[in-house]
């Protein structure tokens, strides 16, 4: 990776994280719609700076559709029913998680190769999604249907009460 | 331009693992933090994202010379509209619940 797209790659994770962090401490809604955005945005300059456009262009697309339904004032909140302890328990596994996660990769072994894709294989990519493994992009393409379909039918059943 | 000595500035597969581990953190503790259930939801696709980023760092720098070498992007790209379908699903299940 030459020196311009490590640049690239270090600005778009620090934007990533910072959006990550804010989808877990901002207040409001649209905020947390906002910094999931700012997370996609840095999510798609990674998948750039690591030769992959088409997952770019598709995670770029996919985040901003989540940052858009979760900054919405379409659905209500629920309250859980944890208490603080468990919660504070949750983020000191989440710490957890990310020191165990930073061990493994700072301490694994792996094998290097060279790289022979190009910056955006779209043609290589489709023959991997359509050919090779053309079951599983079936599966996902059903599990999109099947999930905005539902959301649809419980959008409308829940207006429909009102 | 640089001086003698100094090292070209670059980022390899423990730098991708990092922020990869980073994002899954993130999410989780999104996901932990939150009291309010549709915001904790909020901390499902950053996990979804550390998991893609992780994939399409090792196809980009562990990849085998031999094999197929897009395998993890394509997974990266099935895990994003996973993330997006499971978005989509729990906010519609949310309102509906609340409406009750």
């Amino acid at each position: 990776m030459d020196s311009l797209h490590a640049i690239g790659f270090y600005v778009s994770s620090g934007i990533s994280l910072a959006g990550g962090l804010g989808v877990a401490l901002l207040p409001r809604r649209d905020q947390r719609g906002m910094a999931l955005g700012l997370a996609g945005i840095g999510l798609a300059g990674i998948y750039l700076s690591l030769s992959a456009g088409f997952v770019a262009l598709v995670a770029l697309v996919c985040y901003l559709g989540c940052a858009a339904l979760l900054a919405g004032r379409q659905y209500r909140s629920l309250e859980g029913v944890v208490g603080p302890m468990w919660r504070q328990l949750g983020a000191v596994g989440a710490a957890a998680l990310l020191a165990l996660l930073a061990y493994a990769a700072f301490r694994g072994d792996f094998v290097n190769a060279t790289f022979y894709g190009g910056s955006f294989d779209v043609a290589a990519i489709g023959r991997l999604l359509f050919e090779r493994d053309a079951l599983a992009t079936e599966a996902a393409a059903a599990l999109v249907l099947v999930a905005l379909a539902g959301a649809t039918v419980l959008w409308r059943a829940r207006e429909r009460a009102r | 331009m640089a001086s003698p000595g100094t090292r070209p500035l670059s980022a390899g597969l423990v730098a991708v693992l990092f922020v990869a581990s980073g994002l899954v953190a993130a999410g989780a503790f999104a996901a932990a933090w939150r009291r309010d259930l549709t915001a904790a939801l909020g901390g499902v696709p950053l996990m979804f994202a550390g998991a893609g980023v992780a994939f399409a760092g090792v196809s980009r720098f562990a990849a085998s010379a031999s094999g197929p070498q897009l395998i993890g992007q394509e997974f990266a790209v099935l895990l994003a509209l996973a993330a997006t379908a499971l978005v989509a699903l729990g906010l519609g299940i949310a309102g509906r619940e609340s409406s009750r």
